[in-house]
């Protein structure tokens, strides 16, 4: 996946990264976007963000990524971090299980703020921390299967799959939006709405199956 | 950022020792393998070859704060000066609140001497009182299991604050396990309220300036007097001052107004990190002492005059805009401010003459409030009313206030006599009565009321209509004057109080 000029792209996607406190959103998105990671980037407050501009095929998309502080009581204010997004990460710390047990309630939070057709991946992160795994892998992948959401193990540490993950989601995303691009030429930044019927897949539908290791 | 030899600046906590030049100062920035070193090799700093980085006169290691502009000192005299006056009020305080307290906000909005800012943040928020109040209080918290929830949480951050601050930067050091004492407390005493994640940097703040039994209780006012609701489930209170702020917005810049506006931008957007850690996170150092300084005097005005400060700076003219043609890249305007606009005398300057007083924010609440309750509801978490500075905060204490205890710290000539100290008295069964009342109709009503205590209402409205250069009139009829305290005169030539305390005393323009 190559790079562009941040000047230049055809369309601008925003992606989420949600999930619990200290899973390691923040350093996924700087890895991703500055390949930085720091052991006390400091606890995330309000909204950040950062983007990457990347190609995906002949196009050039500007992937917006937000990030924002996971902690429970944060969700009251989330309403506008939703909006417009297209894709979401939900991360979880697979050295600890309680971060993984919240998934189905990160999920809800999810559908009801952002649009039924956004694009999920559910991320295993800190898979550097082999021996303090808690989370076996297939139980996570089953999961992500059978709620229709991609699947990968990441290690912002050290890069493992942080290009990969961002890149599937993507190209995911951009799957479903090639399909309206007869309808708009212009750059413009892309919501999936639910009214092409028959073209994305409605709420009861299964998504595109997980991605294996 | 050369200043680190202690010439005017304070002396951060565990300074000595750590103070060398000898040095390139910072590693490559954030880098996966130094990072990974430092971290994974342990909790201590020094070890590390952290003592060969230079660290500025706030505690930071060098460059890790961002390129300063030349540095505002101010000239040793005048800070002696200041530092003499200072002390002075701390140990007349009572009386200066009482009679003087336009002098002490001038005091604050020119800076508080580096070296007495603790004890004067104590004693402004009303912090000094509350452990007074309740002594032993806090080794009793300290010592008692926390809930795990919490305690989880708070683990996961306590790295994660000013990380390049020597006081914090080891893990497990005394800053941390202090950042925990106090976090770890607060959820002991206020257990409704929990943790939230913002009052990590608050508590930093204050601890890089007093130990943590002194900090818990400046946090302790902060959360409940101060910025009452802003770390509370919901965070409506948070959410409600953004709606305050955009609305303020319009008068003091209707250009960024408009432009927000029309960006979709929503105030959470840009001022949920501003307001709710009260910029530490976001402005240089020195600009977030002063800012501090005046908001522990004159309370959370000062926070929006700063946030419209800002906003009026980085998009109040269409030459500005240019650069911010989409939503995206007006939030990244917002998160990259210009350091001129960020800078300590410049920010100050437009900050203390901004008028936006304490009257408007709050008509501005009662609209935003009907708002919420016309498209939301009720709100679901009921914080008591705020009070909007050190002055306040004093009057609302239920009497007769106790007489403050100076510190240890000060030590006066041998033969100055001490104030007699009244013991701690508490309120009569009638007054306590009253407030109970006052408070059931706060709880009940389910607003701010204006109408709480009419002293309180009087010091609001006079508070808030006291915008520099206007005069405001020291006499409130309803106030009323603490008891005499017993302050024995203390040696002149020592403090100089008979001179400070003298009615006709001339506005200091210099110092």
């Amino acid at each position: 996946m190559g790079n562009r000029s941040e000047e230049d792209y055809n369309f601008v996607f925003k992606v989420v990264l949600i999930g619990e406190s200290g899973v390691g959103k923040t350093n996924l998105l700087s890895r991703f976007t500055r390949n930085e990671f720091s052991h006390d980037s400091r606890t995330t407050i309000g909204v950040e963000f950062s983007t990457r501009t990347v190609m995906l095929g002949t196009a050039a998309v500007k992937a917006q990524i937000w990030d924002t502080a996971g902690l429970e009581r944060y969700r009251a204010i989330t309403s506008a971090y939703y909006r417009g997004a297209v894709g979401a990460l939900l991360v979880f710390d697979l050295t600890k299980h309680q971060t993984y047990a919240v998934v189905e309630r990160w999920l809800k939070e999810l559908y009801d703020h952002a649009e039924a057709t956004i694009v999920v991946m559910l991320v295993g992160n800190k898979s550097d921390l082999s021996q303090a795994r808690e989370v076996p892998t297939d139980e996570a992948r089953m999961f992500a299967e059978n709620n229709g959401l991609l699947f990968l193990e990441t290690s912002a540490l050290d890069s493992t799959n942080v290009e990969l993950a961002f890149e599937t989601v993507l190209k995911e995303i951009f799957a479903k939006v090639s399909k309206q691009r007869q309808n708009s030429t212009r750059t413009n930044a892309i919501t999936l709405g639910s009214a092409q019927a028959g073209q994305e897949p409605g709420p009861g539908e299964k998504r595109a199956c997980c991605i294996s290791l | 950022m050369a200043k680190s030899r202690g010439e005017n600046g304070p002396r951060s906590p565990a300074a000595e020792g750590s103070l060398s030049g000898t040095r390139e100062s910072l590693a490559p920035g954030p880098d996966a393998a130094t990072a990974d070193e430092l971290s994974s090799l342990g909790s201590d700093s020094e070890a590390n070859g952290f003592a060969e980085r230079r660290i500025d006169k706030f505690g930071f290691i060098v460059g890790s704060q961002g390129a300063e502009g030349a540095l505002e000192e101010v000239p040793l005299e005048v800070l002696r000066q200041r530092e003499s006056k200072w002390l002075d009020m701390l140990n007349n305080w009572d009386k200066w609140m009482a009679k003087k307290h336009k002098k002490i906000r001038l005091r604050c909005q020119k800076g508080i001497p580096p070296s007495l800012r603790g004890r004067a943040w104590q004693y402004l928020s009303g912090g000094k009182v509350k452990l007074q109040q309740n002594p032993g209080k806090f080794d009793e918290l300290d010592m008692s299991p926390g809930d795990p929830k919490w305690l989880d949480v708070i683990e996961r951050d306590l790295h994660r604050q000013f990380p390049f601050h020597e006081m914090f930067v080891s893990r497990g050091g005394h800053g941390q396990q202090d950042l925990f004492r106090v976090l770890k407390a607060y959820t002991l005493y206020r257990p409704e309220e929990g943790y939230c994640q913002a009052q990590a940097p608050i508590a930093a703040v204050l601890l890089m300036h007093m130990p943590a039994e002194q900090a818990f209780w400046c946090l302790v006012q902060i959360c409940e007097k101060y910025l009452p609701g802003y770390y509370s489930e919901k965070l409506e209170a948070i959410q409600l001052d953004g709606e305050i702020l955009f609305s303020l917005l319009q008068k003091v810049s209707p250009v960024a107004h408009k432009h927000l506006s029309q960006q979709k931008i929503d105030p959470l957007l840009y001022m949920t990190e501003w307001f709710m850690c009260a910029f530490a996170r976001t402005l240089p150092w020195s600009s977030v002492l002063r800012v501090w300084d005046m908001f522990f005097c004159e309370g959370v005005k000062i926070i929006f005059r700063v946030g419209l400060v800002l906003l009026k700076h980085a998009l109040g003219s269409p030459e500005k805009l240019k650069a911010c043609q989409g939503q995206y890249e007006t939030i990244e305007r917002l998160r990259s401010l210009s350091p001129k606009i960020m800078q300590e005398a410049f920010l100050v300057q437009e900050v203390v003459e901004l008028s936006v007083t304490e009257r408007q924010i709050e008509r501005e609440h009662l609209i935003q409030l009907r708002r919420w309750q016309e498209t939301r509801g009720e709100l679901q978490c009921h914080s008591s009313p705020r009070l909007h500075g050190a002055k306040a905060i004093l009057e609302a204490e239920p009497g007769p206030w106790p007489t403050l205890q100076p510190s240890p710290s000060i030590r006066l000539p041998p033969d100055a006599p001490l104030s007699g100290s009244k013991g701690k008295s508490k309120p009569s069964k009638q007054v306590q009565k009253e407030q109970k009342e006052q408070r059931k109709q706060i709880k009940t009503s389910g607003q701010p009321d204006k109408s709480t205590t009419t002293s309180q209402t009087k010091v609001v409205a006079a508070a808030g209509d006291a915008c520099l250069p206007q005069d405001v009139p020291p006499k409130d009829p309803v106030h009323q004057d603490p008891a005499p305290q017993d302050s024995a005169p203390q040696d002149p030539a020592h403090h100089r109080s008979q001179e400070s305390l003298a009615s006709q005393e001339s506005e200091d323009t210099y110092l």
